[in-house]
């Protein structure tokens, strides 16, 4: 079968220069004595920006290294410390980059004044930097712990659950004013929750543009298109960026241009990509498919992902660090089930997609522990077909290329099949 | 007496709760003899095999006398297998306490909201009133309890009672009616008075530490390796009866600060705090090493083994690591292993 080749935005070409900058900002925070902080997906990113601290994300340093081929190596680093086969690959791909202690084009990442986890997404963001946080010598560690959500947790809890977040949110910032001298600026604190909200308002409106078919982007947008929300919410520069990406997906649209042609099935892709292999979604375009939505890459736009309580601008802009502990109390990405199965059924509906697959990704329990129930609620209540594919997102020894093309295979068949009758 | 039930990869139940409602609580324990057969419809194969098993016979069908189950935070697994009870397993009480991570002030306050929600989630739904004088009764009887286990565990150390032996005696306090409980551990306290040390001097005295270990199969399997298991950092071991929960002040509170202020488990963290205490026991009981066992993939397990290896190894003491399945076809797949450390210690 040809090779199709879906057409990228001009404008996400923008993201090296704004990925770019950010790193920058890191390298010259080192060199003015600016404090830094490595912090996890999930924290609340912008209270660092709010206090003068220049935020590090070790997750998406491990991206950068499975892109460059470098996180195998990493990997085997860690495990040659003793860390199991079996555990995240973000972490040991992180263990063995500082171990090299290369540079940030490879992924490597440098000693902080702190380290700001929660356990939000999962347990493993604070064993993680625990770890780390004793490799450097012992850096100053702050967790946010964050209740757990399940299927049947009731109003009353999500209130105290909120309180526990509410109350470690204003010690963390006494933690930082301590490590670093910086005290919190509220007025400050207001510009940056407002750009935050503007960047996630204008992400938000991208996918909306992906509702339409044919769709005007595809992933080779959306999954580097991400990392401008997760490491520099807060700034103006990202929103620029995503300005771009929206008008220029609004052209696509207004001339009824898709980023693929003929497309013909419109997917869902669930779970964090394989970063070392991101030309591997290429080939779902040889079947005129397309991904059009990943609750993984929308979830970080989190003021228009919170199943719990509408978080609107002006409430926001009132009270930034009790909306900033709602938003912390879920993501969509680690959704509770029967959340998990609404949103799914609407989100296929309101993208009309076809099918989903959701990426069994062995680095990430919290993620994948419900999709056999998932699948099968999807399949019993809405008829929606679904693929689970097992790989993981950093470690290509546990990506089988075969395997996984046997399944998409069959499985677009599948819908084709499904379109006929 | 009808029975809460509870799925528990740490030791941070309030029994005294389930008590003070009229319950038997009761922890559940994992069968290694049985296939995970409805489990793999619900469950990835590569999440943790002991969780996995819990839930396999839960969705099997539980014993009737159970009216419902707590599920506790002890891992990323537990938590979000957690929506899978509610979603195939049909009971009409299911409960997830949120045990904080940290351990502070902070912690606790949220902590004693968890607790206080528990109560009156079992309130309403099995129209009871649990009252403070029923809590506090509880306790004083959970409290005997652990001051007999403490005083029982002493005779490991004494090499008169066997570790596997003791292991299903802390297991029983966890199954059965506390009264009952508190009966047998009498009558087993008295009887090994009267008993002398064994006679076999060259049984190799170790600290067990890791996952939740409930098959006691696997430390007859040690014992038959020449080990004797003269002290242990598990739920169903010293955790269960290390402390004590205070007796005179406000018996939630109480609760509460017992659970957070207790020596750290494995799921838990900063690996230095849960080293201490491993240390601590290590040179209180002259160990000749220490066996730690990560059940597979029990991730909060993984992250502290490099760290425990390095201590012990600076420390000079012999110190085994091993990830296991759930199954007993894995104690003989292992036994190289466990023979080895015998010899080198």
């Amino acid at each position: 079968m040809p090779e199709k080749k879906s057409k990228m935005l001009k404008a996400t070409q923008g993201l090296k220069n704004a990925m770019g900058r950010h790193y920058l900002a890191i390298e010259q925070a080192y060199r003015d004595g600016k404090p830094t902080a490595w912090a996890t997906s999930g924290c609340p990113v912008e209270l660092l920006y709010a206090m003068d601290v220049q935020p590090m994300l070790p997750e998406n340093s491990a991206t950068i290294s499975a892109a460059q081929k470098y996180s195998k190596n990493f990997i085997e680093l860690a495990e040659q410390e003793g860390f199991s086969y079996d555990m995240c690959s973000y972490f040991k791909t992180n263990v063995g980059a500082v171990i090299e202690n290369v540079d940030v084009y490879k992924g490597g990442i440098r000693k902080p004044t702190f380290m700001l986890s929660s356990d939000v997404i999962c347990d493993t963001h604070s064993h993680w930097f625990q770890v780390q946080a004793e490799r450097f010598g012992g850096v100053p560690h702050y967790i946010i712990d964050v209740p757990h959500v399940v299927s049947n947790v009731n109003k009353r809890q999500l209130g105290y659950f909120k309180k526990y977040v509410e109350e470690q949110m204003w010690e963390l910032l006494e933690f930082i004013e301590t490590h670093t001298g910086n005290k919190i600026d509220m007025e400050k604190a207001k510009e940056v929750a407002s750009n935050s909200y503007e960047l996630s308002e204008v992400w938000r409106d991208i996918y909306e543009l992906r509702k339409n078919v044919p769709s005007p982007i595809s992933t080779k947008d959306t999954f580097g298109g991400l990392f401008p929300l997760f490491t520099m919410p807060g700034l103006r520069s990202p929103i620029n960026l995503y300005k771009r990406m929206y008008r220029e997906a609004k052209g696509r649209v207004d001339a009824g241009q898709g980023a693929l042609e003929n497309e013909e099935f419109r997917l869902m892709f669930e779970g964090i990509p394989f970063w070392y292999q991101l030309k591997y979604f290429a080939m779902l375009e040889r079947f005129n498919a397309i991904i059009v939505y990943e609750p993984y890459t929308f979830a970080f736009s989190k003021f228009f992902s919170n199943p719990f309580e509408e978080i609107s601008k002006e409430r926001l802009l009132k009270d930034p660090i009790e909306c900033m502990s709602s938003l912390m109390l879920s993501f969509w990405y680690i959704f509770d089930l029967e959340t998990r199965v609404k949103w799914f059924k609407q989100t296929v509906k309101d993208w009309k997609i076809d099918g989903v697959i959701l990426h069994n990704n062995v680095s990430c329990r919290p993620n994948t522990t419900t999709f056999y129930d998932l699948k099968r609620r999807l399949g019993e209540e809405a008829n929606i077909p679904c693929l689970i594919i097992d790989s993981d997102q950093n470690d290509p020894r546990k990506f089988n290329e075969v395997q996984v093309t046997n399944q998409i295979e069959s499985f677009v068949e599948l819908l084709r099949r499904r379109k006929k009758t | 007496m009808l029975k809460i039930a509870y799925f528990d990869p740490d030791v941070v139940t309030p029994e005294e709760i389930f008590m003070a409602a009229g319950f038997t609580p009761m922890r559940l324990l994992g069968d290694p003899t049985i296939e995970h057969d409805k489990v793999n419809e619900h469950v990835p194969p590569t999440h943790c095999v002991w969780a996995k098993n819990i839930l396999e016979q839960a969705l099997r069908g539980l014993d009737p006398e159970i009216e419902g189950v707590l599920a506790s935070h002890g891992c990323d697994c537990s938590n979000r297998e957690f929506d899978i009870w509610i979603e195939a397993v049909k009971l009409d009480f299911l409960f997830f306490l949120n045990v904080p991570l940290k351990r502070d002030k902070i912690a606790l306050k949220f902590f004693l909201d968890d607790l206080k929600e528990l109560i009156i989630q079992l309130e309403d739904k099995f129209n009871v009133k649990i009252e403070t004088e029923k809590i506090q009764n509880a306790i004083k009887l959970t409290n005997q309890i652990r001051k007999l286990l403490k005083e029982i565990s002493e005779y490991r150390n004494k090499m008169i009672i066997k570790g596997s032996e003791f292991h299903e005696l802390v297991k029983m306090c966890q199954i059965i009616d506390k009264n009952d409980a508190l009966s047998q551990l009498k009558i087993k306290l008295k009887e090994l008075k009267d008993k002398t040390p064994f006679t076999d001097k060259k049984l190799k005295r170790i600290l067990l530490t890791g996952s939740v270990i409930d098959d006691t199969e696997f430390f007859k399997f040690l014992e038959d390796k020449g080990f004797q298991i003269v002290i242990d950092d598990l739920c169903i071991g010293s955790r269960y009866f290390w402390n004590t929960i205070e007796e005179e002040k406000d018996p939630i509170e109480a609760i509460a600060e017992y659970h957070l202020s207790k020596p750290l488990y494995s799921t838990k963290m900063p690996s230095y705090d849960r080293f201490e205490f491993l240390k601590f026991l290590a040179e209180k009981y002259e160990v000749d090493g220490i066996i730690n066992i990560a059940m597979k993939f029990c991730e909060p397990m993984l992250y502290d083994h490099p760290y425990m290896n390095k201590k012990f190894k600076d420390l000079e003491i012999p110190y085994l690591f091993i990830e296991m399945l759930y199954n007993r076809e894995q104690y003989k797949q292992l036994s190289t292993r466990f023979e080895a450390f015998a010899e080198m210690i």
